[in-house]
């Protein structure tokens, strides 16, 4: 009786303590000590979360990256990917409001950053600055980066020493407009005026090659959707051919000379969607894009199922195997006339995303060193994928040669031209592709010089590698395009390229209000472009664009804009300012 | 186990309390402080879940930063509400989302009859292995989470599913056919699906209470000459209709809790317009666009609605019954 009597309290009490034990913080670790030179070895092992903004894989690094930093730094890394976990910010907002958003942190600066110094998440890395060398190589970067932030919290990545009025991309550009060279060129090269012109060629290279080798049907354009964020991602791409990127719902040209609301009638924006539903209604565009992810994407270009790309890193990428190009096959530059195409200049402050370690980090100290590691010759090789571009490591990828140039193994051989490679043992084994970084984040770019070999860390740029790469593809194109060797160098003796010159700006935070209102309006905007595309005659695709300019504005466009062209011109204004200073 | 049973013959009367007399009975006033405290955990279960999380609604006066934590985010007053009720646009779409809600759970309440139709079908079929490979095949959907239904609907029905490659194999049709990335009738496609997955699970209960109709009703009805329908109509039926309109009442007060798992995994740009119900467009402002503020005031949207619901049932059962619920 006693013991039933008791019971309800008994359970008051652990319904209570079990609802407050979810409410407890831990507080920040004390003042850490001021540290002149890491240790050369750890002997703890630790596993560390790392918050990763840009990695697409999740979960613990393995492969030969994994050993070289475990045997460096007896540390694993758990990579928490929020690209993988989808859902926008729900895994970081979750994770912040928990206190503890990883030991190392690789987030956007500005809002985010901001964010997270203030609410105490971040942890300020000045006590290990002194013993960070290779970082401190930037100083300039990172000190900008760090202005306003009243500590040293965010290192910045893509830091680099190349001047910021020159492409950051080495020999490709971010974007253009890759075809089917081999199906270009049995329609005889035709002339291109102006993006619209490629229709009625893509529409003749489809009709001639129906179907790919795996007998699945051949389209002009794929489109996917997993990248839309304030616009569909496919549409913005046209419009980068033409020097304009995005700033918001702004699209700004690089030189400052133009800037355009996106869902204006005439904006380059709309321009593009008129392209898709004009390609939509010839049967050139994949029905499958409106369902299709872009991993989906990546393997029909494999196979060979659709004709053209917008950048080089999906096309070439995912078709110029070393068979394809061999038989004449590949994804080429194709020249429009008119096109004037957007660069990157190298970031003269880094990119926006920062590395940052977390207050709660158990050993910030190995952190810092590792993060210090990242930016030395020997992490920057190391620290390679596909989207950083540099060698991997020296010795298992590359190795300099008897005339002291550096030369690709044969591994690396097989790396960059089969796209993968068995790793030997003694490296930790596995395939080379699989055991690559997934922190997916570039700290110096790949087109920087290695002051010990004189050559950048991109292997492509290498005078060996080029030589390895002569093709039948490549020689074909070379003849068509004045005899150029590379895309970039085709654009820069052709005044085709449009630098945005590097001023690591970074818009300042949207007001919550600014932000609620555009995330209202991209919902729309993104809605409405993909019913646009595959609107069924030219009727419905004006009637669509009128409703969506109307459903916009209602939404509170015009307000967010008006934001945006502040920043575009702020922008600018670093752009110009910077090209003054260090072009 | 052998030894309680070993000890148990002489260990029962020494643990007997001896009895003197009747028991003196407690103090009414102590009896009823006993029985709050065996209410007392689920009153602190129902106030931890359904009156605590109304505490979340401060968030809605707040510009909520989970970084800073609810103390150190901005105080903003109704500008979330101010918001939501100032341009026409966002109060038509807000409008359009709770058609889309009621809409597919009126469709839901009147496909309730499925279920109790296929209940008194099956139960007709003689043959007991068909019976039972129907039965486990229409429940099984239930136990699959919409995650997997979509990959089914998707691997079915995408332009290059199943459907489609027959259609256009077969030269039915030219190009593939938009059955998941259309506008067209999103309400009745949603709702049909729903009933694919439940309708076996909501069956079962039906079946039971079948099994618990009094046999003599049958013979009686049978001696008096009803044929097979007669019987499913006079007798099955009929017995069922408590049953039925218990469940009524229950979907009824879930009017506007559809949930979003379904419409999550089915919405596109195509569909999103009819499709986004009230606890999508909660999750899309909140989780997706970021706004967690501005999805508290437009969950708190939900409460309201109810309580005008539970006022109007209230009223329109004093009305008809003379009796209210509440």
């Amino acid at each position: 009786m006693k013991l039933v009597r008791k019971m309800p309290v008994v359970a008051v009490a652990v319904v209570a303590a079990t609802m407050l034990a979810g409410c407890t913080g831990s507080e920040p670790d004390a003042e850490a000590k001021v540290v002149t030179e890491f240790p050369e070895e750890w002997s703890e092992p630790i596993t560390i979360d790392v918050f990763d903004s840009l990695a697409n894989y999740m979960g613990v690094q393995e492969g030969w990256f994994a050993k070289i930093v475990e045997d460096k730094f007896n540390m694993k890394l758990n990579i928490i990917a929020p690209n993988v976990a989808g859902g926008g910010d729900t895994l970081y907002n979750t994770r912040v409001s928990a206190g503890d958003l990883g030991d190392l942190i690789i987030v956007d600066r500005g809002t985010k950053l901001d964010e997270l110094v203030e609410g105490g998440l971040a942890a300020d890395m000045t006590p290990y600055y002194g013993a960070m060398t290779n970082v401190a190589a930037y100083d300039t970067a990172v000190q900008h980066a760090n202005e306003s932030l009243g500590g040293l919290y965010g290192i910045p990545t893509s830091v680099s020493s190349i001047k910021p009025t020159e492409p950051s991309e080495g020999i490709d550009p971010t974007f253009g407009p890759f075809v089917r060279w081999d199906l270009y060129a049995d329609q005889g090269y035709p002339e291109l005026g102006t993006l619209e012109d490629l229709l009625p060629v893509l529409k003749k290279m489809q009709d001639a090659n129906p179907t790919a080798d795996n007998g699945e049907p051949v389209y002009a354009l794929s489109l996917f959707k997993d990248w839309d964020g304030n616009m569909m991602v496919t549409a913005k791409q046209p419009a980068c051919f033409y020097g304009y990127d995005e700033l918001g719902f702004v699209l700004a040209k690089a030189d400052g000379s133009d800037y355009q609301s996106l869902l204006d009638s005439d904006s380059e924006y709309i321009r593009s969607l008129k392209f898709y539903f004009d390609a939509n209604q010839m049967g050139l565009v994949d029905p499958e894009s409106t369902t299709q992810n872009y991993d989906t994407l990546f393997s029909k270009f494999q196979n060979g199922q659709v004709l053209f790309s917008w950048w080089p890193w999906l096309g070439q990428t995912a078709f110029n195997t070393a068979e394809n190009t061999a038989a004449g096959k590949g994804f080429e530059l194709v020249p429009i006339d008119d096109q004037e195409i957007f660069s990157y200049g190298a970031e003269a402050y880094g990119a926006k995303t920062e590395m940052v370690i977390g207050s709660q980090a158990e050993d910030p100290e190995r952190i810092a060193a590792f993060i210090d590691w990242l930016y030395s010759a020997e992490g920057v090789y190391a620290n390679a994928n596909q989207t950083a571009g540099t060698a991997g490591p020296e010795g298992l990828t590359w190795e300099l040669n008897a005339s002291n140039e550096p030369e690709l193994t044969e591994l690396g051989q097989q790396m960059a031209l089969e796209g993968d490679a068995a790793v030997p043992e003694e490296w930790g084994g596995g395939e080379y592709v699989a055991g690559a970084s997934a922190l997916n984040t570039t700290t110096v770019v790949a087109a920087d010089v290695d002051p010990a070999t004189g050559f950048s860390f991109n292997y492509k740029t290498w005078p060996t590698y080029q030589a390895l790469v002569q093709t039948p593809l490549s020689e074909d194109w070379s003849a068509h395009m004045d005899g150029a060797t590379t895309t970039m160098e085709y654009l820069r003796s052709n005044d085709q390229l449009l630098v945005a010159p590097g001023a690591s700006f970074a818009a300042p935070a949207d007001s919550s209000e600014i932000e609620a209102l555009r995330n209202q309006v991209k919902a729309i905007i993104v809605q409405y472009s993909w019913q646009m595309v595959f609107a069924k005659d030219e009727a419905e695709f004006n009637s669509l664009l009128s409703e969506m300019q109307t459903q916009a504005s209602g939404l509170g466009y015009d307000k967010v804009l008006e934001f945006d062209m502040t920043n575009a011109q702020a922008q600018d204004d670093a752009r110009k300012a910077v090209a003054a200073e260090l072009g | 186990m052998t030894a309680v049973q070993v000890r148990a013959p002489h260990a029962a009367p020494e643990s007997t309390p001896p009895i003197t007399g009747p028991r003196p009975s407690n103090p009414p006033r102590r009896k009823s402080m006993v029985m709050l405290l065996c209410i007392a955990p689920f009153l602190v279960l129902i106030f931890l879940f359904s009156y605590f999380p109304l505490f979340g609604w401060v968030y809605s006066l707040y510009d909520y930063k989970p970084a800073l934590g609810l103390s150190g985010s901005e105080f903003v007053g109704l500008q979330w509400f101010q918001m939501l009720v100032s341009s026409p646009t966002q109060l038509a779409q807000i409008g359009q989302v709770l058609l889309n809600t009621l809409a597919i759970s009126f469709l839901g309440i009147a496909a309730s009859v499925l279920p109790l139709g296929f209940a008194v079908m099956l139960n007709e079929v003689k043959a007991p292995w068909f019976k039972n490979a129907v039965q486990t095949l229409t429940t099984l959907p239930n136990f699959i989470s919409w995650v997997l239904v979509y990959v089914i609907a998707f691997s079915l029905f995408s332009s290059s599913g199943l459907v489609n490659d027959v259609l256009v194999d077969s030269g039915l049709v030219t190009a593939p056919l938009k059955f998941l990335d259309s506008d067209q009738h999103v309400w009745l496609s949603m709702a049909a699906w729903s009933v694919w997955k439940t309708l076996g699970w909501g069956a079962i209960i039906y079946l039971a209470a079948i099994s618990g109709i009094d046999q003599s009703l049958y013979e009686s009805a049978r001696i008096d000459g009803a044929g097979r329908f007669q019987l499913m109509r006079y007798i099955t039926v009929p017995q069922l209709m408590p049953t039925y309109i218990v469940l009524l009442l229950l979907s009824i007060a879930n009017l506007l809790n559809n949930g979003m798992e379904q419409y999550y995994v089915f919405q596109n740009a195509f569909n999103k317009e009819h499709l986004q119900v009230l606890d999508l467009y909660v999750y899309n402002i909140g989780m997706t666009g970021n706004s967690l503020s501005l999805a508290t005031a437009v969950g708190m949207l939900k409460s309201l609605v109810s309580v005008a619901l539970l006022f109007a049932v209230n009223g329109i059962a004093k009305r008809v019954r003379g009796e209210s619920i509440v």
